[in-house]
């Protein structure tokens, strides 16, 4: 008997950080599973919730205000072991500005105040006194573009560049990575982790963290599919997804980019 | 005699007649170098006016708000209004420029200031405010005002400054708004809905404030209205929604987008924290009245009481606040009916997740909805089109007949509404604003109203276009 095959979700502190219309990430991981057959739970992990290490097979984290994100960092480090055993056994996560900093080593705010982070991601965060705020290009780091294109179920491959991602960002932190995570990808436009530096976001196995808002996924379906196609085959094995019509998300995807480059 | 102010009146008034000459609107760039010459050209000129200012600002609502409450208070004070203008500090001089003499004199004995958020602060300190209104503060273009949290602070400070003759008229159903009477040494009166059942659809929410700014604890509702806007209360610690002593009940939208509410003045606020039954108005004191007007949804009744609850300080009578809401017609572009020949059109702005999911909420008591959405992204829309994930736009997915996107941002449009469930062709998605008007209306059947819903730089486009198509309406003197 064929059970249908489920993704489980976790939407980490979505009272709390989500202030930057980051919530379409889930809907398009939802949607895109819904419209091929498989199924989703959605879970909302907050403060005092306990965090199992073994329920979820996508784990989401979005941005929230300054204050939100205080009152979080003290509750992750409860969490902290078990997601990070979660990311350790090949569970997908994607991070996004203030949930990304949470899961760094610390955050060193502009008045010199210390947040703890737990250390997912070998970076760190310094508050600065610029605010970056802007429309973002990048070119998604060599590896996991060949991965990404390799995974890209489509029924025209060469029509669509899977190369790039595309949002927008606004944080004043600038993050620095260590030599432990692969940045995600290469600022074309824009200012990215640091607006030094020209890299943006962090890899570590199959967490990912960054600043790009917009919402990310509806507008980069490439890299949804990456991260759906990467949690089912942790549980399920070897497996493919079916192409879906995606030219509406390509239409945004590309007149986003446009747009970045028009005001650069 | 101030020589600088007027050298400074001299140069916007002069600025006002050139703009003017070749076409273009004069509401920035008078007062914008006006107050180049003399900084305090705002502070000297509103000395003058007798009454002072009425301060009103708020994410949602103002707007209308301030419009409300000009024409109420007209009927018995001569009002100068930023009514057309620019809601900053240049926008505010401007209109005092191009109403003083040369020699600085005005004849108005109130003024009614409609400020931007990010300005208020600035502006409580120059305007000499007898009433500071504040309606609601809510997420909006965070690249243009960072965080509610920091905008909030911002205000508590300017509101700790205001001396205690200034009256503070603020919403009691958010709780971020209401919470700032505690720094306020003068008079507060609150304003907010009574009721606990709304005929609206349900819509999700967004909130920006879901824990008490006391203790920090989590806030629970007896009722939640919109946002984080109703009936709250903190278990762990004193904090909950103040008893308004301007209130509405039996709120009734109707499908013409008109609304029948009950709305008492003037009840006094009981020692006890009780809500006054509906049968203890008028034994209690408070008048009760039922107001019919023109405005859908939830998010006008605010404004209305808004508007009630300054007349009302003012010492209008109820008579008259009635007759003037009750005569009201919208603002340019928040709700606007438009005739096109035989076909109809409606504007709503649409500028954040909040407002724009009222909006939602409204039109979607009727079905069959013929929708254009259109999205821009230029600073004054906000340049991060991220709030439209967090507009309920799924509430809609049932009641649309045809939709049609248009904008910079048309796209991202056309992909909300993809994953919200409602069916788009791609024919339906015009870039150019003026060309999906064309075609909407072409399509538009003479029985049925074209829903336009724009981001604020796409309303300007939208207003063009339709004035090229012939449509009767004087915008600027709304």
């Amino acid at each position: 008997m064929a059970t249908a095959i489920t993704l489980n979700i976790c939407h980490l502190y979505p009272d709390l950080m989500d202030t930057y219309g980051d919530k379409g990430n889930i809907i398009t991981i939802i949607k895109r599973c819904q419209w091929r057959g498989i199924e989703t739970t959605v879970s909302s992990i907050s403060i005092n919730d306990r965090l199992d290490s073994q329920n979820f097979d996508i784990y989401f984290f979005g941005g929230g205000q300054d204050q939100a994100q205080i009152i979080v960092g003290r509750d992750l480090q409860k969490k902290a072991k078990n997601l990070i055993k979660a990311i350790d056994n090949e569970s997908v996560l994607l991070s996004i500005c203030g949930g990304y900093q949470l899961l760094q080593e610390y955050f060193k705010t502009l008045n010199g105040e210390m947040i703890k982070g737990i250390g997912l991601f070998d970076a760190y965060t310094i508050g600065s006194t610029t605010r970056m705020m802007q429309n973002l290009l990048i070119e998604i780091n060599p590896d996991l573009q060949n991965q990404i294109q390799s995974s890209y179920p489509t029924t025209q491959p060469s029509n669509h560049p899977t190369t790039q991602l595309v949002g927008f960002e606004n944080h004043s932190g600038k993050t620095y990575l260590g030599s432990e995570v692969q940045p995600l990808g290469e600022v074309l436009i824009g200012a990215g982790n640091n607006g030094e530096d020209k890299t943006e976001g962090a890899v570590y196995k199959n967490a990912f963290g960054c600043y790009l808002h917009g919402s990310l996924l509806p507008k980069n379906p490439h890299f949804a599919d990456y991260l759906v196609l990467k949690a089912l085959q942790r549980r399920y094995g070897q497996i493919k997804l079916k192409p879906l019509d995606d030219t509406f998300e390509w239409q945004t995807h590309k007149s986003a980019i446009n747009r970045t480059r028009s005001q650069s | 005699m101030n020589i600088k102010l007027i050298f400074a009146i001299f140069v916007g008034k002069t600025i006002t007649y050139l703009l003017k000459a070749i076409g273009r609107g004069a509401t920035t760039a008078p007062g914008l170098y006006a107050l180049k010459i003399d900084p305090k050209l705002i502070e000297k000129l509103s000395r003058q006016i007798k009454y002072g200012s009425v301060l009103i600002t708020g994410t949602n609502g103002k707007t209308t708000t301030a419009r409300l409450a000009y024409d109420i208070l007209s009927t018995k004070y001569k009002i100068i209004h930023n009514r057309q203008g620019s809601n900053l500090l240049r926008g505010i001089a401007s209109t005092l420029l191009q109403q003083a003499s040369l020699l600085g004199n005005l004849k108005s004995d109130l003024a009614i200031w409609e400020v931007d958020e990010a300005t208020f602060p600035e502006a409580a300190k120059v305007v000499h405010p007898k009433i500071v209104t504040l309606l609601n503060l809510m997420r909006d273009q965070l690249d243009r005002y960072g965080e509610v949290d920091s905008l909030r602070l911002q205000w508590q400070e300017a509101i700790s400054k205001l001396p205690s003759k200034t009256t503070l008229i603020l919403n009691a159903d958010d709780p971020g708004v209401s919470f700032l009477t505690n720094v306020h040494i003068g008079k507060t009166i609150f304003f907010g809905i009574n009721a606990t059942k709304i005929n609206l659809p349900q819509i999700t929410n967004v909130a920006d404030i879901k824990h008490c700014l006391n203790c920090h604890s989590k806030l629970s509702y007896s009722n939640l209205l919109t946002a984080h806007m109703g009936h709250y209360f903190c278990p762990n610690c004193k904090l909950k929604r103040p008893n308004p002593q301007i209130f509405a009940q039996n709120l009734q939208f109707k499908s013409n987008f008109s609304s029948r509410v009950d709305l008492i003045l003037n009840f006094p606020r009981p020692r006890q924290a009780t809500r006054p039954r509906p049968d203890e108005v008028g034994k209690r004191g408070g008048q009760l009245s039922t107001f019919n007007y023109n405005l859908p949804g939830l998010y006008n009744a605010y404004n209305v009481l808004g508007a009630c609850a300054i007349a009302n300080a003012l010492s209008i009578q109820p008579k008259e606040i009635k007759k003037s809401i009750e005569n009201f017609s919208a603002a340019f572009g928040r709700f606007q009916k438009i005739k096109m020949g035989k076909k109809q059109v409606i504007i709503f702005l649409i500028k954040n997740p909040a407002g724009a999911n009222e909006v939602l909420r409204t039109i979607a008591q009727k079905e069959k909805l013929d929708v254009l959405a259109i999205l821009n992204d230029n600073i004054a829309d906000g340049r991060d089109v991220s709030w439209i994930w967090d507009t309920d736009w799924e509430v809609l997915a049932s009641k649309i007949k045809r939709i049609t996107v248009s904008g910079i941002r048309a796209w991202d449009l056309a992909t909300r509404f993809k994953y919200a469930g409602i069916t788009l062709s791609n024919k339906n998605v015009y870039k150019d604003i003026n060309y999906s008007i064309t075609h909407c209306l072409r399509n538009l059947s003479t029985k049925d109203t074209l829903l336009i819903l724009p981001t604020y730089t796409a309303l300007l486009d939208v207003q063009k276009s339709l004035n090229k198509k012939g449509a009767l309406v004087k915008w600027q003197l709304q």
